[in-house]
């Protein structure tokens, strides 16, 4: 079976963001600054459908077999 | 059927797995299903902040209580201080009068045993007579003695000559 790990890698990257993300928010936070909280608490919402969609991606380009999941 | 006939037959799952081979690891796509999860995971996680962060601008956190009446502007003089409570009954404040437009007013129970706080006009201080702690007036916060954390203020409003107490201001401290 050919792999491929450039969607690992788009997953890696993505949790990174998501990490970045947090402590962006808990810090604007303490800063008060909460329109900034609220945009970063979108982009970390919204990454988890793109998570989701490298997901699907991948398994789709395998053509994976439903026993086989 | 014809994979039963074999024996050991070839069983992928967790529970009935008899060969150690056949056991499961973390391959790439568990590991991937695991990132995923974990962005969930995130994205759940960042809900609550989001939540406190609307709050905040929506201004719920922000109490409200009726204005009232401290003084008239023509009997307090330039240095003078007034007693008076707000918001509640118990609740003893100070206003100062520290220029011909600077009002300035705190809940003057002491930050550190709540002593009843006191304006001293000829050293321009406000004094806790209990431990010798004083605060600047200009902003509440502690300069001498045991209090740390600064007096509570209490925003004030001048109308047509009469001295308002309307709100309490965040206390951060």
């Amino acid at each position: 079976m050919k792999r491929s790990y450039l969607s690992v890698a788009v997953l890696c990257v993505i949790l990174m963001m998501n990490i970045v993300f947090t402590q962006l928010i808990v810090h604007q936070y303490f800063f008060e600054h909460y329109v900034t909280v609220l945009i970063y608490c979108g982009f970390n919402i919204l990454l988890f459908p793109i998570a989701l969609l490298v997901y699907q991606q991948d398994r789709k380009r395998k053509g994976v077999h439903h026993d086989e999941q | 059927m014809d994979k039963n006939n074999k024996i050991p037959f070839q069983e992928d799952n967790y529970t009935h797995n008899i060969e150690r081979n056949g056991e499961r690891t973390l391959d790439r796509r568990g590991f991937m299903k695991t990132l995923v999860g974990a962005a969930g995971l995130f994205a759940v996680s960042s809900l609550p902040w989001g939540a406190v962060a609307a709050k905040e601008l929506m201004g719920l956190s922000d109490k409200g209580y009726p204005k009232k009446k401290i003084a008239d502007v023509s009997k307090v003089a330039i240095g003078d201080s007034v007693n008076f409570s707000f918001p509640g009954e118990h609740d003893s404040a100070l206003l100062i009068r520290l220029s011909e437009n600077k009002y300035v007013a705190y809940q003057n129970a002491c930050t550190h045993l709540r002593c009843p706080v006191f304006w001293v006009k000829e050293k321009g201080e406000m004094i806790c007579p209990c431990h010798h702690g004083k605060f600047d007036a200009q902003t509440g916060e502690p300069t001498v003695g045991p209090p740390r954390r600064p007096l509570p203020e209490i925003k004030v409003k001048v109308e047509n000559g009469t001295i308002y107490a309307v709100g309490v201001k965040r206390y951060e401290a």
